[in-house]
């Protein structure tokens, strides 16, 4: 009984680094600028406003920008899940010559940091026309140096499969297609919905690349957007872009809440295996 | 019509077990690289390329706003090796990577321990220590930034327990501490719930063995849970120092790189290099020392991982 | 076989790719309509709607053009991303360009010079200026002032600033003393200096200007930060925050606009901040220094980019946008570098916030007078390194001249070069 509240009490405090910033960031976005840097910080506003979250609509196309976000996001998250699925299939199960050489030439692009490679991928996708536009911010996460560690955790799982499952596929008739479509890939539901989460973070928190290809207020992601929030002089309006924030953060966090069970029981799943 | 006639039976004459020509090796060749394929292009167009691209890069003066770009072979590197900020900025990154790693893979493996208790409500705390991922990290950064402040509300709260809290951001070791800690609890979660997957997946059986056995809580997390979840740790920590080793956007908010140059780390002397000051060039050299730092490490790691992970294929 | 002409073929596929990503953006189109983009580093939705009206203007008398953009990149990754934009090749028509990195432009040969109208004041065109061609329109020149919070001011048992003006008692001294009252008094913040925030020290030439310091000398060679004026004006400066604490610390932030300071040293042009404001202001010259009265003016201009696709549109819109008419629009947002409009009638009709005397005193005779803010080629790289050399000035106990002298050591290489 006294371990259980010790192990209540630890969880508790551990709580606050996770869930005060969160906090502060939702109830200050109600808060007038003048209580935003009073000290010490109140936990709710004295004069509680939605004046913010009204200018967070007015000074941007917040709503065109969301949407922005969640459809790449989501044509990412899919595309990625494709790319990965078959080639982390390959590596882990697929004899064929060269996978070792392919196997390290792909896992470069894990150690490539995107602000190394972002000049000559700018020229690039400027030479096709594509500036301004969101395909660089799909294609070069699905085919390129972010979707590797899509592709390693695919990889991982898929090597930790037993290898009668297959010989009973395989007996069954199936070719290689089949014994990944039909055998392989529902096995694999939980490192799926590990790398859907991962890429679809990664894609819905993306920074440096929106702000070098994108430039035209309709076309820009949330992130982007977030820091666009300054008035005519480029101080920033906190309260604004606080509210901002909260808009950005509570849908992603909501959905969280609420598909977790799948998610880290899926992941459990995986750990089985891995 | 000699060939034709004589094939059908030269076919007819070979024994039934004479394998076709695509054999399942020989189909798994071409499956193989088909699957790959899209993988592989998408890396050789998008990293490899411009990779050899920034090599180029480096053996040059590239001054963008002249439009100039004077070949100037290995000055660059030559000036790298001489550069006194170099030093610094190591040291940063090493302290960062570091300190994170650390801390992360403790607090994340501690956490997934006290959530693994079956207790009642553990959902909940799981979905909380969770939450900051699904936060958009400016946002979350943008947060910190204000909490961290001389009058911010950590001080606040620390005055509350009667604690004259440090400036934090203007502090050098505050300044990294802090960076640290919001990266920290932005990502712990991620890692936390990797761990819980693990633990999660080691067999009740083997606690009891060790518990007949006489072994203490501490002994059978060291001699079971450790080895059981290594391929959990070892994927967990090369994620966190690849991650940490990029981190940026982070600094760019919080301190730019100061107070002097205590948080600049080599991704940010990198930034600026390239981006603030217009030596592409330089820049470009500084990018390939990074790109050999990760690779060594992680090459490092992949070669270690025999020794202490468990059962790796 | 089969295996072999297959690698052969997706290696051919993805080499042509590649080509075509590399080649070929040289489909202008000949005749087609003649679009225009011009970056910009406001996002503020009247500015834009504004520009959006003279470009709608321009269009009507110019058949050939088809659309002009304003592109809003925030302030604080401007230079950074068009210099991308730049180097990545894709450059606009028409760029804003921060004072500071004036010298960098002009001097690359990044920019086509433009006509020189006569009515431009010659102390606005000297930093965009190079053998005597202009390659850069300073549409903002916008001199520094001081807005005061009366009401804290008054709360705190002090004679405002005005009054001081007119007793003839308005010096750093006096101001200090102000800054030091309100915060012991009413714990709001002191004398804020606007985008300071200890870390854009550049800022602070509105205070070192009075004590007739410089960061370096004309020429740009030889360094003046170890300077016994700027050691005295540095010392004032740490004095304010650490043992006055006229001024808020570093890492604190007080917002003068949400009324949470008594001062802000800033450009006048963010009086339109004040307009919802529930506390009682006045603008009033920065106070006199140790070395007398002085003003300090910040700027930005307006270039055409020389690798852009359309330079002589680009120009042709350039002048346009800046002429007479419309730079008396511009004026309620911008202080225009003409001297026919540097008239206390045409800037009361841009800046209702303003009275006649204070745009008199701030803008007018500011401007006519006023130190431009210092820069320097490869001015980001100096930025940054004196901004890390002078962070250990920011701490109580601080060896100001020593400090300072590190400073020296540190930018001294650059400075040379």
């Amino acid at each position: 009984m006294k371990l259980k509240l010790t192990v209540y009490a630890v969880l508790l405090v551990c709580c606050v680094p996770f869930v005060f910033p969160t906090w502060w960031m939702a109830t200050t976005s109600l808060k007038p600028v003048n209580e935003i840097f009073a000290f010490p910080p109140a936990l709710w506003p004295r004069d509680a406003t939605l004046d913010a979250y009204r200018q967070v609509f007015e000074l941007q196309p917040f709503a065109q920008q969301y949407v922005n976000s969640l459809y790449i996001a989501i044509v990412v998250t899919a595309g990625t899940l494709v790319v990965s699925s078959l080639a982390g299939y390959a590596f882990a199960r697929v004899p064929f010559r060269g996978s070792g050489v392919v196997f390290v030439i792909v896992l470069a692009g894990l150690l490539v940091p995107n602000e190394v490679t972002i000049i000559p991928l700018y020229r690039m996708f400027d030479g096709l026309g594509l500036v301004n536009t969101h395909w660089p911010l799909i294609l070069i996460p699905i085919l390129g140096a972010p979707s590797v560690l899509a592709t390693f955790i695919m990889r991982q799982f898929f090597i930790t499969l037993p290898r009668e499952l297959e010989e009973a596929g395989r007996v069954d008739g199936l070719g290689r297609f089949g014994l990944f479509w039909q055998v392989s890939l529902p096995l694999a539901k939980p490192a799926i919905g590990a790398v859907a989460i991962f890429t679809f973070l990664h894609s819905w928190n993306l920074f440096l690349e929106p702000i070098v290809f994108l430039s035209s207020k309709e076309k820009f992601t949330i992130p982007q957007a977030l820091t666009q929030y300054v008035d005519a002089y480029g101080g920033a309006l906190w309260n604004v872009q606080l509210a901002a924030a909260t808009m950005s953060a509570l849908p992603v966090l909501i959905v969280f809440v609420l598909a977790q069970r799948q998610f880290v029981e899926g992941l459990a799943q995986a750990g089985l295996k891995g | 019509m000699t060939l034709l006639a004589e094939k059908p039976a030269s076919v007819l004459r070979r024994p039934p077990e004479r394998a076709p020509y695509w054999t399942m090796r020989r189909r798994d060749q071409l499956a193989g690289w088909l699957m790959v394929a899209p993988q592989l292009a998408g890396i050789v167009a998008f990293v490899i390329v411009p990779l050899g691209l920034v090599v180029w890069y480096s053996l040059h003066e590239w001054n963008v706003l002249a439009g100039t770009f004077d070949y100037v072979g290995g000055e660059n590197y030559q000036a790298l090796l001489d550069d006194p900020r170099l030093g610094p900025a190591l040291r940063a990154t090493g302290l960062f990577s570091a300190g994170l790693v650390v801390l992360n893979l403790s607090l994340a493996l501690f956490l997934a321990v006290l959530l693994n208790q079956k207790l009642r409500g553990t959902v909940v705390f799981r979905t909380l220590f969770f939450s900051p991922v699904v936060v958009t990290l400016v946002a979350w950064t943008i947060v910190w930034g204000f909490l961290l402040q001389d009058n911010g509300g950590i001080n606040g709260f620390l005055d509350l327990v009667g604690i004259d809290g440090p400036n934090w951001l203007r502090g050098d070791t505050t300044a990294m501490i802090s960076v640290i800690v919001v990266q920290l609890f932005k990502n712990v979660g991620l890692n936390m719930v990797l761990f819980l997957a693990a633990l999660q997946g080691v067999p009740a059986e083997l606690y009891e063995a060790a518990r007949i056995d006489g072994a203490s809580a501490w002994a059978r997390f060291r001699r079971v849970t450790v080895p059981l979840i290594s391929p959990t740790i070892l994927l967990t920590s090369i994620l966190t120092i690849v991650g940490s080793l990029q981190v940026f956007a982070q600094i760019a908010v919080l301190t730019q790189g100061g107070p002097g140059t205590s948080t600049t780390v080599l991704v940010y002397y990198l930034y600026q290099q390239a981006f603030q000051f217009h030596h592409f060039g330089y820049g470009a050299t500084i990018s390939l020392l990074l790109f050999v730092i990760v690779l060594a490490l992680t090459v490092l790691q992949w070669r270690m991982r025999k020794r202490w992970v468990f059962h790796e294929a | 076989m089969k295996l072999r002409t297959l690698t052969a073929a997706g290696v051919a596929a993805a080499l042509l790719a590649l080509a075509g990503c590399g080649g070929g953006s040289e489909n202008s189109g000949a005749d087609g309509p003649i679009d225009l983009r011009m970056t910009i580093w406001s996002a503020n939705a009247k500015h834009a709607a504004l520009f959006d009206q003279i470009a709608a203007a321009y269009k009507k008398d110019h058949p050939e053009i088809g659309k002009i953009t304003f592109e809003a990149i925030p302030i604080d990754n401007y230079t950074t991303t068009l210099t991308t934009q730049i180097g990545g090749g894709n450059v606009p028509d028409l760029a804003w360009i921060l004072e500071s990195t004036a010298p960098d432009f002009v001097t690359s040969g990044a920019l086509a010079p433009i006509d020189k109208d006569a009515d431009l004041l010659p102390s606005a065109t000297a930093n965009w200026e190079q053998d005597g061609q202009l390659y850069a329109y300073p549409f903002s020149t916008s001199p520094l002032g001081v807005f005061v919070n009366t009401d804290l001011v008054t709360a705190a048992g002090r004679p405002t600033p005005a009054q001081q003006i007119a007793a003839g008692t308005w010096n750093w001294e006096q101001a200090a003393a102000t800054g030091a009252a309100v915060q012991a008094k009413t714990g709001k913040g002191g004398i804020v200096v606007g985008d300071f925030d200890f870390k854009g020290w550049d800022t602070l030439n509105s205070i070192w200007a009075g004590w007739g310091a410089r960061p370096w000398s004309e020429d740009g060679k030889s360094c003046g930060f170890d300077s016994p004026e700027m050691v005295d004006a540095m010392t004032f400066v740490h004095k304010l925050v650490f043992t006055d604490k006229a001024m808020p610390g570093p890492g604190v932030t007080k917002d003068f606009y949400a009324g949470d300071a008594a001062m802000v040293l800033t450009q006048i042009s963010r009086a339109a901040l004040l307009e919802k404001a529930k506390f009682k202001w006045d603008l009033v010259p920065l106070p006199k220094g140790q070395a007398g009265e002085y003003s300090v003016v910040g700027q930005a201009g307006i270039g055409v980019l020389k690798r852009g696709e359309h330079v002589d549109a680009a120009k042709q819109f350039l002048a346009y946008f800046t002429n007479q008419e419309n730079s008396a629009k511009l004026a309620q947002f911008f202080p225009p570098p003409r001297k026919s409009q540097l008239t206390t009638e045409t800037l009361a009709k841009a800046n209702p916030l303003l009275k006649p005397a204070q745009l008199q005193s701030v803008v007018i005779d500011g401007i006519e007078r006023g130190d431009i803010k210092t820069s320097h080629t490869g001015y980001a790289e100096l930025q940054q390194t004196v901004r890390a050399a002078l962070d250990p000035l920011w701490k109580p106990d601080a060896d100001v001249k020593a400090v300072l002298s590190g400073v020296c050591a540190k930018i001294n290489p650059l400075l040379s070069k």
